[in-house]
């Protein structure tokens, strides 16, 4: 094979190599692969039957030093973050009861549409063990919002607000003694890869905020998927 | 008497002009044919008026540009028709020395302006067409937000209730008042042919009868941010009794 | 004969500062100049406001920061000399002029500010390049994601950031991949002079391309960006500080196009050889100068558009805000006012090219100058009245969309004149079948795909369907790509031996050519398709129901990666092996082909008298 070839062959293999290198570095940068699946909690009676049940925990932290960035909390310390990951799996068919501690602060939510519950098992959420369709919107810390592409696949929209801790229950240094606790179930469809993200603007940017930490994701927003149970 | 002097033989006699005259028919209707189904497969059937006269102008101009690109595919198939010369020197020199021809530039001029007054026409006859659904005083409003990454509504007609979910009734008009909270959006109704943006401080307006019952794309058309993507909702259009069962079983009025 | 200046000393080990710097001071001092600024902005700049929507202190020393490095790379580069010397009064003496020019200098004269033209365009032919290295990267990195069933293997974030830079360097690279090596080295030649009007602004030009990349590509460690290659305000508000090394590369890269500009544009009225009047000059040259001509008005508004956008960010105004007063849709129009002429200026001088190659190639006179040049002309005159059919969905203006669509459906009018220019001049052409004769066609079959689908895109009730979809992104490739990039190689490898002394390599842009011609085809029609079906554009996961048009595409992208490389070795290996040349391989009759390979540094022994249009193919035989 004369240099010519073998040097258009070797220029090839280099660029694809380069290319496939950049990539994998690119793909796996900042792609948090952990992920929570749901527990297994017997059995539910909803109003498509009686459905396998599984729950959820997960919270919501005013910084990323609870743990899940790291000892140090990553590379944005300061940022709001839900924990312990943000991937999360969960079985199709199925009734879904997650519950959320909340310990953050808050104020008025920009979209009053998201202090309410949505997509939720009867409509219902309970809030500190008051079982509430929405809250009052100047009292929402964030939202856990659950939704996905308009595709083949089953649509899932689920939102919930979460409502903050009182300013005054806020301490200097470390967590709430007193998080806002939220429980919600709702029933899924078939397979498929869902997004959900908070819904209440708090980061940096123009005035609706959705910058910084609210564009990153892993810390409010998330992967979330409903696979073969 | 003694006219040895011989005739220019007329320019349409020539062969290779009857060739390329050959080839531009078969290429113009191959072009019309194959190009019209190209472009109308994809879209599939459409859900409303405004979807099927946006798929049958599409149609329409690809008719319309078909023997424009037959000409120019059969001169290229045309030149392309001779010995290849390859070497690393080149062949001698044409015989044609034809440098301008005022007739020829004459022609192409008139009919591709008159093709673009067609399709001038054409397309503001169907935008008008458009601008009128906008006009109904029948129409059905209905007030879209989009915010990152999400879109929710709010039925200004049935008791302002709101919902993340996009019902419409079948042969209604609707309008639809979009804004956004945060940057751009854009408000796309895939099967049904209409878009608009979502511009933060502004309310934008656009409107459709859809006229199949059915599920349809809502996807948001203009990048917003990290989760773009996702930023998406199937639209329902039910029948009018089904329409009036959701609408009061969400706490709305008929 | 040596070119030192100030040579009392013959072994002085002073060389005077000018013969200093080079390429590698210019990096030191811009890094100096950078981490400087940086640690000086972060020291001394108050901190956000209590309670401002905006936290811009970050902002303000990033764009500090990158501020610095400019000017320490402007400075380290030798640009600051010529103006310098003239404010001291002593302006630069005819062998220091030699010396800038790199009479006699090697290689190294191609990693300092030479203002030779002919050096520059070989620094613009490598940078562009090295560009398109970058942004075929990116590409692949899209589509590579794009081909995974549902996408979804590049982080949402990353992907963003990918598909916003790979636009903004491919725009800048599809901008300068004609008039920068071609406008610059073939042009003074073909015009019968010895250099370009103003040869220290020709060496700025292409050292603030170089300048402008550190920023671009910085932003992908400053976080990426958030937007398209668009940088739509208010998302671009919100975005990390990667957006402001975005910013930066537009605000230089303008200035640097504005220069060229004029630059090119006075050479050509200024310059032209004696007896070449309008009528015989070539039609390349006309196609260069409307470009730059074009980009004179248009680069203006987006610098402006972008320094808004900086100031939004870093100093809290509003221009793009509408709760303060500002609009998006300002940006919008800003943008587009200049996006809009900006792909005509990408587009012209590549078919102007090709139309200066199809007489050579078909040995027999171009088709209607006349025409040629009207449709050029008409061409810019009308681009800079269509911009807003970018924004006919934005809802800003709904009774400007018929007026709109008008005169964008009249641009189609000066297009097909360039069509019936390049159709006449093949029409009983003898062909000499090569990349260049066969690229004439690949651009005739890419640009009609081009434009038909324009002209369905101008229509506004089918771009209530098609805009923000994968459609558009198919047609505006079949344009800048198909057409534009096709030009742009059949460029290169026309006029490569008069810039190398070599050929290139017959059989590799052969198989180049047709991988990329055959994979870009395959490539982009799949993209029609799923635009058809609904997929909007820049998504990094759509449904499934495109999983197999963008399959398609995938695997076609990788086809035309490959072509891609293969052309690069190509050029490398003829650069340094490749067939010599002789003086005028193409035995074509425009002047750059009269000058001897190499060219020498002043290119003519004596200037050239014109007597005729460059075009008496088959005429000879009369």
């Amino acid at each position: 094979m004369n240099k010519r070839i073998l040097g258009a062959f070797l220029t090839v293999a280099l660029g694809a190599g380069t290319i496939a290198g950049i990539g994998s570095y690119v793909a796996s940068a900042k792609n948090d692969s952990r992920v929570l699946e749901a527990t297994l909690a017997g059995t539910l009676q909803t109003p498509e039957g009686n459905l396998p049940h599984y729950t959820l925990d997960m919270s919501v932290y005013p910084d990323s030093m609870f743990g899940g960035h790291g000892k140090d909390g990553g590379p944005h310390p300061d940022y709001v973050s839900y924990g312990p990951v943000t991937n999360f799996t969960v079985p199709a068919h199925s009734a879904i009861t997650i519950t959320v501690h909340q310990y953050d602060s808050g104020e008025t939510i920009t979209n009053p549409f998201f202090a309410k519950a949505h997509g939720t098992m009867d409509g219902t959420m309970t809030v500190n063990g008051q079982r509430v369709t929405q809250i009052a919107p100047d009292t929402v810390g964030h939202t856990f919002t659950l939704h996905g592409l308009a595709n083949g696949k089953d649509q899932l929209f689920v939102s919930v607000p979460l409502q903050y801790v009182p300013e005054e229950d806020m301490p200097e240094e470390g967590y709430s003694s007193s998080p806002s606790v939220t429980t919600f179930t709702f029933i899924t469809g078939g397979e498929g890869e869902y997004i959900w993200n908070c819904e209440f603007p708090c980061g940096d940017g123009s005035y609706a905020r959705f910058g910084a930490a609210m564009s990153t994701m892993g810390y409010m927003s998330g992967h979330f998927n409903v696979v073969k149970a | 008497m003694s006219d040895l002097q011989t005739k220019k033989p007329q320019w349409w006699k020539s062969k290779d002009v009857q060739v390329t005259a050959g080839l531009w028919v078969v290429f113009s209707a191959l072009i019309a044919v194959i190009g019209g189904e190209v472009n109308a497969r994809p879209m599939g059937e459409p859900a409303s008026e405004t979807m099927a006269n946006t798929i049958h102008i599409m149609r329409m101009f690809t008719w319309v540009s078909a023997p424009v690109a037959g000409l120019v595919a059969a001169i290229a198939a045309k030149a392309l028709m001779q010995k290849m010369h390859f070497g690393d020197n080149p062949p001698p020199e044409a015989d044609h020395q034809i440098s301008d021809s005022p007739k020829a530039t004459a022609l192409w001029l008139v009919v591709s302006a008159l093709l673009c007054l067609f399709a001038l026409i054409f397309g503001m006859v169907v935008l008008q067409k458009d601008n009128n659904t906008l006009l109904d005083v029948h129409a059905a409003d209905i007030n879209v937000t989009g915010q990152q990454w999400a879109w929710n509504f709010d039925y200004a007609d049935s008791g302002n209730f709101q919902s993340a979910d996009l019902y419409l009734p079948v042969n209604q008009p609707v309008h639809f008042h979009v804004t956004s909270l945060d940057v751009v959006h854009s408000f796309w109704i895939v099967q049904m042919g209409i878009k608009v943006d979502a511009n933060p401080g502004y309310i934008t307006e656009t409107a459709v009868t859809p006229t199949k019952i059915g599920v349809y794309d809502l996807r948001c058309a203009e990048l917003c941010g990290l989760l773009h993507a996702y930023m998406q909702k199937k639209v329902h259009v039910v029948s009018q009794q089904d329409y009036n069962n959701w609408v009061t079983s969400h706490g709305g009025t008929i | 004969m040596t070119t030192v200046m100030n040579h009392k000393n013959p072994t002085a080990s002073h060389r005077p500062i000018m013969e200093r710097l080079n390429v590698v001071t210019a990096l030191a001092l811009g890094v100096a100049g950078a981490v400087i600024s940086y640690y000086l902005a972060q020291k001394f700049l108050p901190e956000n406001t209590e309670g401002s929507v905006m936290k811009t202190r970050h902002d303000q020393v990033v764009l500090i920061g990158m501020i610095g490095w400019f000017i320490g790379f402007m400075t380290g580069i030798g640009a600051l000399v010529g103006p310098f010397r003239w404010l001291m009064g002593k302006d630069l003496s005819h062998d220091e002029n030699m010396y800038l020019a790199g009479k006699n200098a090697g290689i190294s004269r191609y990693f300092r500010y030479t203002t030779d033209h002919k050096v520059v365009g070989i620094q613009y032919l490598v940078i562009t390049m090295v560009i398109f290295g970058v942004g075929g990267i990116l590409a692949m990195l899209i589509r590579t994601n794009l081909g995974h069933a549902e996408g979804g293997w590049l982080h949402p974030q990353a992907y963003n950031a990918v598909v916003g830079i790979h636009g903004i360097i491919m725009i800048v690279g599809t901008i300068i991949m004609v008039t920068g090596p071609f406008g610059n080295f073939i042009m003074p030649i073909m015009i019968g002079a010895r250099d370009m009007a103003f040869p220290r602004l020709n060496a700025l030009s292409f050292w603030l391309i170089v300048a402008a990349l550190a920023p671009i590509l910085s932003s992908f460690f400053l976080g990426g960006i958030t937007t398209g290659w668009s940088a739509y305000n208010p998302l671009a508000s919100q975005s990390p500080a990667g957006m402001d090394g975005y910013i930066m590369f537009i605000c230089i890269f303008a200035i640097s196009t504005m220069v060229a500009g004029a630059n090119i544009t006075t050479t050509v009225v200024r310059m032209r050889a004696k007896g070449m009047t309008w009528t015989r000059t070539p039609i390349f040259i006309y196609g260069t100068v409307a470009s730059v001509a074009l980009a004179l008005p248009a680069f203006p508004v987006f610098f402006l558009s972008q320094i808004m956008s900086g100031m939004d960010r870093a100093l809290g105004t509003t221009f793009y805000d509408t709760r303060g007063g500002g609009s998006g849709w300002l940006y919008e129009n800003l943008f587009w006012l200049m996006g809009h002429p900006e792909v005509y200026v990408i587009l012209i001088p590549a078919v102007a090219a090709l139309m200066e190659m199809a007489p050579v190639f078909t040995r027999r006179p171009l088709f209607s100058f006349k025409i040629a040049v009207m449709g050029i002309a008409g061409i810019c005159g009308l681009s800079i009245l269509v911009w807003a059919h970018h924004m006919y969905m934005t809802g800003w203006a709904p009774l400007l969309n018929a007026p709109f669509m008008l005169t964008t459906e009249l641009i189609s009018i000066p297009t097909g004149m360039l069509f019936l220019v390049l159709v006449g001049t093949v029409w009983r052409g003898r062909l000499w079948m090569t990349v260049p004769t066969a690229s004439i066609f690949a651009l005739l079959l890419n640009f009609m795909i081009g434009g038909i689908t324009g002209i369905y895109l101008s229509d506004v009730p089918a771009d209530a369907a098609l805009h923000g979809s994968m459609f558009v992104t198919a047609h505006f490739h079949y344009t800048l790509m198909g057409a534009g990039l096709t030009g742009a190689i059949a460029a290169l490898i026309f006029w490569f031996p008069k810039m190398t002394g070599r050929m290139i390599d017959k059989q590799l842009s052969w198989i180049s050519f047709w991988l990329v011609q055959i994979g870009f085809n395959v490539a982009f029609m799949g993209m029609f398709m799923v635009g058809l079906a609904g997929q909007p554009r820049r998504v990094e996961a759509y449904a499934e129901l495109f999983i197999r048009g963008n399959q398609i595409t995938t695997g076609a992208a990788f086809v035309i990666m490959t072509g891609m490389l293969v052309l690069l070795w190509a050029v490398i290996y003829s650069w340094r092996h490749g067939q010599k040349a002789p003086m005028n391989p193409w035995q074509s009759k425009t002047l750059e082909w009269t000058v001897p390979n190499p060219v020498p540094l002043e290119n003519f022994e004596t200037l050239p008298i014109v007597t005729s249009d460059p075009y008496g193919y088959g005429k000879a035989q009369s």
